[in-house]
């Protein structure tokens, strides 16, 4: 009888649309056609966080309108490097991911840090984002994050 | 904020995530469609301790939970008991795709199947006002068969003009 078990290859498809909402959606199209980075600032917590969000966790203010430009620059204050190849990751491995603090932004972001030799990123370094040359309706219009050298001006 | 709408570029991202899975058969399963892949030929479990039809087979008899069963060869005839049309363009689970509607589903009882153990189908038909209980049915297979359900593409409506007990 256990001669009759097998094994069927099957592909299971998954349709779906994410709704970036309103906050997000302005995020992106600023990115994606002016190169702007957008954060969302909240006056009462003295806080400004990238990526932005409609509301601030701490106070619960109404960020819908209080957009701040901040820099391009970040320092990584996190990150991993991911080794292992799996669907829908962004790039082929080895690549770091990280966690970056944009210079004038008090939240981290996760982006990719591309790096001649990814052995020596490590937390402190400074980045600096690359925009995508071909629009991208996500946060991939920052293509990725480059490594510079620590500069003077680090906050 | 402002109370007058703005216009604004809202963005959607549509995906289709697409997932290797690999379906482990078993015995039993593996037998039902080992037989409808090489033989053409739809099996069922016939429990021996109350005499129930089990199909699609499972390993246990849910009633009588008793493990003795007995292979018998079913249809590929059989009657429409109960059917839905389906005008929702639902997607695929398998491809993704979007259904093409309307499209019909019914519960087979096969012939030799004793007792109400269905056996649930596409049914093809030109005629969806035309269908009703107890018309008659053949489970038409497909001529690439891979050991799955879908080795019966769907039942054809038999016009024969009679129906079925």
């Amino acid at each position: 009888m256990t001669t009759d078990a097998f094994t069927i290859a099957g592909k299971m498809a998954l349709p779906y649309q994410y709704f970036a909402g309103a906050t997000s959606s302005r995020c992106i199209v600023a990115l994606r056609d002016e190169k702007k980075i957008l954060a969302s600032r909240c006056e009462r917590s003295d806080r400004t966080v990238f990526p932005p969000r409609q509301v601030c966790d701490l106070t619960f203010e109404d960020l819908s309108d209080n957009w701040v430009e901040v820099s391009d620059r970040g320092t990584i204050t996190g990150f991993t490097i991911i080794r292992y190849a799996e669907p829908y990751q962004p790039m082929a491995p080895p690549y770091v991911l990280a966690l970056i603090r944009l210079d004038g932004s008090d939240a981290t972001l996760t982006h990719i840090v591309h790096s001649e030799d990814i052995e020596t990123v490590a937390i402190g370094q400074r980045v600096n984002a690359v925009f995508a040359e071909t629009p991208v309706n996500n946060i991939l219009a920052i293509r990725h994050f480059c490594c510079v050298p620590t500069d003077s001006d680090s906050p | 904020m402002t109370d007058t709408p703005r216009e604004q570029e809202l963005i959607v991202s549509k995906q289709i995530l697409s997932i290797e899975q690999t379906f482990s058969t078993g015995p039993i399963m593996g037998h039902f469609l080992r037989e409808l892949r090489d033989n053409q030929r739809i099996m069922a479990l016939r429990c021996r301790a109350n005499g129930r039809f089990l199909l699609p087979p499972r390993e246990v008899d849910a009633w009588s939970l008793s493990d003795d069963l007995e292979w018998i060869e079913v249809g590929p005839e059989g009657t429409l008991c109960e059917f839905d049309v389906v005008y929702y363009a639902s997607p695929d689970p398998l491809t993704g795709a979007t259904r093409n509607v309307p499209y019909v589903i019914g519960w087979v009882i096969l012939d030799g199947v004793e007792g109400l153990s269905p056996l649930w189908h596409l049914i093809h038909t030109t005629d969806i006002p035309a269908l009703r209980h107890g018309l008659r049915v053949r489970a038409v297979f497909a001529e690439t068969r891979t050991g799955a359900m879908e080795d019966i593409v769907h039942f054809e409506v038999l016009n024969t003009g009679e129906t079925g007990p």
